[in-house]
């Protein structure tokens, strides 16, 4: 449906995109992931045909954006990062506008308009002037101006910014309910967010594509062994012992006391075996209480900040890591 | 395209422009009316119309500069720029609008004129002939400023920067007789003409040998013609500054003679600024 060849895009001497390459499948829900300046923007103000690429093609359902814009842009519904709204018109009015240039047939219109202003639910809104709205409902007459015309493809720049928890759950709703209708591409730079209601995830960074997965396999790829932090009650050596004689737990490693009387271990087995069920088993066989049990395995978030390379965040985690192998002398295997 | 002329005569009459821009030209142009005509007892409305064209300074820069400046500071362009609409069909639209208006404000000052032929006969040929002039005027005016318009993102600028370039086609007719006449300066004249041609086309091609190759040429064909004609270059900066001057042609519509030259110029100025405007919007997508 999308595609998208050698583009690069040059803002005077800063490189805002480095020769990138992808494709969108029809039907595809594809999140853009990447902190702030990545190029996320930039990249979809080009798709949109905003503003021309440096150098690199972009093709909309076969059609050149550059050699024929007008055709290409009909197939497109773009929410940029800031709701293009007009403040001094009422909802109604705003979105009569909008789909009379997108050339929806007078005839269509009204039933159109009705339609989008349901799947973002601001019915109730319809006769407010835009500029005394609230962030969150601007963000959804945004919304609805990019559905009208039932544009193939649904391209929106950090939509869920400035929402609300609960208005973002709604949102997250919105967008599995059109990413079954439409080719829908979203950004962010909050990790959930995209993982959420995306089939595939593109991290970019610093004008580069660093990965281009599922959510899942993205989790998985980068999950480095099977770690479990514990929390478990009773005596230190006697915990030891008693997990020596499970040989799928590789290694151990007594972290701290946090509780009184309970310990902290740090567990991990081989690549992609689950422990979990060894170590409650061995806690049970032996009666220790096991009071808490959480995954190490990297989040996505982290799997994140490790691709776009954020030093002075994951710097800090190395060193508290490097800090507990040092105190945790006693290693069973 | 009817979709953004509605839009834009929509935000005229919302932000209070459109009722301001009525009522100070039917005001403006009423108290000269009573001025001139009323109590001189004087049909001649064409001289109450060449009077007003002072009201362009203001009227046009208020018509205009918030066309594109309002949305860019909005991000509506981001709206505009991505909706299957042609670049042309946008800035005609606004354009069509802001004439639209200029055009209704013409509409009811015509009133004075027919208050005149209840009491009188009037001098019809003239009238016509100074509101044709009046009019094209003001399209051609509001062309600028819709260029202007779409250089800045600052409303204020937009305005100030449209009221210079009147103010300066206003006093062109003046400038003219002051200007050296002797074949030298004109020569310089076009030289100066030649590299601001040179940078205009540099500017919307980026093509430095073209440009180049084009201010070369040129003034060699200058020089060559200096040298063989010195003649011809005789009083060349008035005389162009006395084809610009679009109110000095306005004197001639007003005596009621419609000369199709006149109309032309008008016409073809503003086209040119039109397709500037569009080419402009073009060139800074492409950067």
């Amino acid at each position: 449906m999308i595609k998208v060849k050698n583009l690069t895009k040059r803002y005077g001497q800063h490189l805002a995109l480095d020769n990138i390459s992808f494709t969108v499948e029809e039907g595809e829900v594809l999140g853009f992931l990447g902190p702030n300046g990545a190029g996320k923007s930039t990249t979809m103000n080009i798709m949109t045909g905003y503003i021309a690429s440096t150098e690199g093609e972009v093709h909309i359902g076969g059609i050149d954006i550059v050699a024929e814009p007008e055709k290409a842009k009909a197939q497109i519904g773009y929410l940029p990062e800031t709701p293009p709204l007009y403040g001094d018109m009422r909802v109604d009015e705003y979105l009569n506008f909008v789909a009379s240039i997108k050339k929806v047939k007078s005839s269509e219109r009204k039933q159109m308009v009705a339609y989008v202003k349901e799947a973002v639910h601001i019915e109730d809104m319809s006769k407010r002037l835009i500029k005394n709205l609230s962030k969150g409902y601007r963000q959804r007459v945004g919304m609805a101006q990019a559905m009208l015309g039932n544009p193939k493809v649904i391209i929106m720049d950090e939509p869920t910014v400035g929402l609300d928890p609960k208005q973002i759950i709604e949102m997250r709703e919105v967008f599995r309910k059109l990413g079954k209708k439409h080719t829908l591409i979203l950004s962010s730079h909050i990790m959930q967010e995209v993982s959420a209601v995306c089939d595939r995830v593109m991290i970019i960074n610093k004008g580069h594509i660093m990965a281009s997965d599922t959510p899942e396999r993205l989790a998985a790829g980068l999950a480095q062994g099977h770690k479990m932090l514990v929390r478990v009650k009773g005596d230190k050596d006697k915990i030891l012992s008693a997990l020596a004689d499970y040989s799928i737990i590789k290694e151990v490693k007594a972290i701290a006391s946090r509780e009184l009387g309970t310990i902290d271990f740090e567990l991990s087995g081989d690549e992609n075996i689950d422990i979990r069920e060894a170590i409650f088993s061995c806690m049970s066989a032996n009666s220790m209480p096991l009071l808490m049990m959480k995954s190490l395995d990297l989040s996505l978030e982290e799997i994140f900040l490790q691709i776009t390379g954020q030093e002075q965040v994951a710097e800090p985690q190395t060193e508290e890591l490097q800090a507990t192998q040092t105190t945790g002398e006693e290693q069973v295997s | 395209m009817t979709a953004i002329i509605m839009k834009e005569l929509r935000t005229y009459f919302t932000q209070m422009t459109g009722y301001i821009f009525l009522a100070l030209t039917v005001l403006l142009t009423g108290i000269f009316f009573v001025a001139m005509n009323v109590i001189f007892r004087s049909p001649h409305f064409h001289q109450v119309l060449n009077s007003t064209t002072i009201l362009f300074f203001v009227m046009v820069p208020a018509l205009t500069m918030r066309l594109f400046a309002d949305e860019v500071k909005n991000k509506t362009d981001q709206l505009l720029y991505t909706s299957p609409l042609a670049v042309w069909q946008i800035v005609l639209g606004k354009y069509l609008a802001a004439g639209l208006l200029f055009l209704m404000a013409m509409v009811v000052t015509m009133i004075f004129p027919l208050i005149i032929s209840n009491f009188g006969e009037l001098p019809v040929s003239q009238i016509v002939g100074a509101y044709v002039g009046y009019i094209l005027i003001g399209l051609m005016l509001i062309a600028i400023g819709v260029f202007i318009s779409v250089m800045t993102e600052n409303q204020i600028i937009a305005a100030v920067s449209t009221f210079g370039i009147i103010f300066v086609m206003f006093i062109l007719d003046a400038l003219a007789g002051g200007m050296p006449a002797d074949a030298t300066s004109s020569l310089i004249f076009i030289g100066i003409l030649i590299l601001i041609v040179a940078g205009i086309f540099y500017h919307s091609t980026k093509n430095i040998f073209a440009a180049g190759i084009f201010a070369i040429v040129s003034a060699g064909i200058a020089i060559a013609l200096f040298f063989a004609n010195n003649l011809m270059f005789d009083g060349i900066i008035g005389r162009s500054f006395r084809w610009l001057s679009i109110f000095s042609r306005f004197d001639t519509l007003t005596m009621g003679i419609l000369n199709l030259a006149d109309i032309v110029f008008y016409i073809s100025f503003a086209l040119v600024f039109i397709y500037l405007t569009v080419n402009v919007i073009e060139k800074r997508r492409w950067r």
